[in-house]
């Protein structure tokens, strides 16, 4: 049995650390209820602690790359050039190289001062309380598009906060550690931001493809999308807050799984591979400028002096309107109703009287016009007397008109068309022949 | 064949080399893997644990050693990122192990040998991350080969120059 051990020792170890971590494996990834395997839950406290581990073993060290600007790129020109420096002149060129560094630092450190310029700008006029924070480093692997940043829960930062810049969303925090943290990009394909597209208002899930570019998916094929059209965030996913700035479509793609689907190309806003100064999002309750909240205030005031000076115009309508007669009164019978009042100066203007009164005519359904065939009257369909049928209503002289308004439009000052005792039937003039 | 002239016993020269070279190159590696890509964005076409991996395992010719040596680079890897930890472990695993394996056998002072061996390990590394993900996680992983490829080309370029560079560190007799 110890030969075994002996002569199989290599590829019993590997064995043995193979399965330990496909266990590992199987105990982080978890199935949804959809069927579907997700790493998405919360890292357990042993998975946890290795990054953690891996977090302090790297970021101090990006840490100081970061901070003294050491960057390959400086010192690889600097080694050739300290090479040639000693050939040739070596005191002249150390000179003219360490002006070229400081030159390339000032141009730097004046790069990084318009870059944080801008962004203490915006964050001046951003509503949310905001923390500015530098991009440290990355996961070094393209299939995991996260970075890290210089601020972490000692700064306030927690999970699933927006990370933004001016120009557009960013990610957001999914690790927090003490004094870093780790923000997922939207353009990893694990991501996911609510979006919706500013002039056609397509809503959809934006997340990255396997190329690192951001695309929203699970779109119904439209042909009203097209490239140029502004992307913004949703608001429905509880991290972006709605309006931002996302990026613009590049294209338009068929979904190749399924035929009626469409993913959209987003060209990101923000320069997601060159970060540099961002903002986490720490609180989204609004917060104004004191000139906001003086404008508000004196907002607040001029409304509530306005509300005042309307109720005591209502008001004073009121009392005004207690004194004046109305034209109406409950109290008095309809004959003697104010309306009626002759030394009334303004009388209700009325229609003039129709000259041919008809079954049409208002207030007259019931008086059918004199030359009607009894066969046409309402009424005769009913069986119901001629006289009946025509007799009309007295006046208050007690004449009788066959075709009038009703009374009530009787009022003293009106000028009626049609006179009582004046025929009801106009004289039919006969037509001229031409001699 | 004086390629693979030695025998299938290691009676090829182990390197060793200072205990802090053990230390500070697997660290520079990660260090330098989670912060190029900040500065080369997508072009980021190489994975330097992987070829210190590749190094000591073809240098100290320990199976063992190469394989813990691939498991400690691959689970720190997996640890800087967001997905399972233990997916590049496996990876890495497999690769120090078959590259001391490998290194056992054959003479791996050639600097052909050293680019095909760099270039072929990558791939099967990217293989076996994607054949994790995809098969034995069931996760929806897109990947595109041919950046698959220019990382393996990028490492095998990678190795041609940093290898001579860690051969000068090395303790000798």
């Amino acid at each position: 049995m110890e030969s075994f051990f002996v002569r199989y020792r290599n590829p019993l170890v590997l064995l043995a650390i193979l399965v330990a971590q496909i266990i590992g494996l199987a105990v982080q990834v978890r199935q949804t209820g959809s069927g579907r395997n997700t790493l998405d839950s919360p890292d357990s406290s042993e998975v946890r602690l290795i990054r953690l581990w891996a977090d302090m073993l790297v970021s101090p060290p990006e840490r100081l790359i970061h901070s003294s600007k050491l960057g390959v790129g400086y010192l690889w020109q600097n080694y050739l050039d300290l090479r040639h420096v000693r050939e040739q002149n070596q005191d002249l060129q150390k000179t003219i190289d360490r002006l070229r560094l400081e030159q390339a630092s000032l141009l730097e450190d004046a790069h990084q001062g318009q870059r944080l310029q801008a962004l203490l700008g915006f964050q001046q006029k951003y509503i949310y309380t905001t923390l500015a924070a530098q991009a440290i480093g990355s996961s070094g692997s393209d299939q995991s598009r996260v970075f890290y940043l210089d601020k972490g829960s000692a700064d306030g930062l927690e999970r699933d906060m927006a990370v933004i810049t001016a120009d557009g969303i960013v990610g957001k925090v999914r690790d927090v550690f003490p004094h870093s943290a780790q923000v997922l990009a939207i353009n990893d394909q694990t991501s996911g931001a609510g979006v919706i597209l500013e002039t056609t208002r397509v809503r959809g899930v934006l997340r990255g493809n396997a190329a690192g570019q951001p695309e929203i998916v699970d779109i119904m094929s439209d042909q009203r999308i097209q490239p140029g059209e502004k992307v913004l965030t949703a608001g429905g996913d509880q991290i972006f807050p709605r309006g931002l700035p996302v990026g613009v479509v590049e294209k338009v793609v068929r979904d190749p799984d399924r035929d009626s689907f469409i993913d959209v190309i987003v060209k990101p806003a923000a320069q997601l591979d060159r970060l540099d100064e961002v903002l986490v999002i720490t609180s989204t309750q609004p917060r104004f400028s004191p000139q906001d909240q003086q404008d508000i205030a004196t907002s607040e005031s001029l409304k509530g002096a306005e509300a005042a000076a309307i109720q005591a115009q209502q008001k004073a309508s009121q009392i005004m309107a207690e004194r004046l007669p109305g034209l109406t009164d409950p109290n008095l019978p309809p004959d003697q109703q104010p309306l009626l009042d002759t030394s009334n100066p303004n009388p209700v203007a009325h229609p003039p009287l129709a000259l041919h009164p008809d079954r049409f005519t208002p207030g007259a359904a019931t008086a059918p016009a004199p030359d009607a065939d009894a066969g046409s009257t309402p009424g005769a369909a009913h069986g119901l007397p001629r006289e009946k049928q025509t007799s009309a209503p007295e006046d208050r002289n007690g004449s009788a008109a066959p075709k009038v308004a009703p009374k009530a439009n009787l009022k003293p000052g009106s000028k009626p068309s049609l006179k009582s005792g004046q025929p009801t039937q106009p004289a039919q003039t006969k037509p001229q022949r031409n001699p | 064949m004086s390629v693979l002239g030695a025998n299938f016993r290691r009676d090829l020269e182990i390197r060793r080399y200072p205990l802090l070279v053990y230390a500070l190159v697997p660290l520079a590696a990660l260090v330098l893997q989670a912060w190029l890509p900040r500065l080369l964005g997508r072009y980021a076409w190489f994975d330097l644990p992987l070829v210190v991996t590749v190094y000591f395992a073809l240098g100290r010719r320990s199976p063992i050693q190469g394989t813990l040596m691939g498991a400690a680079m691959g689970l720190f890897e997996d640890a800087l990122t967001h997905h399972a930890i233990g997916i590049n472990g496996i990876a890495k695993t497999v690769v120090g192990f078959l590259a001391a394996s490998v290194g056992v056998r054959i003479d791996v002072d050639n600097h052909t040998i050293r680019l095909i061996l760099n270039f072929l390990l990558s791939l099967l590394a990217s293989a076996i991350y994607v054949f994790i993900n995809r098969v034995l996680l069931g996760l929806d992983l897109e990947w595109q080969w041919f950046t698959e490829l220019f990382k393996a080309i990028g490492n095998s370029l990678i190795a041609l120059v940093l290898f001579p560079l860690l051969d000068r560190l090395q303790i000798k007799d």
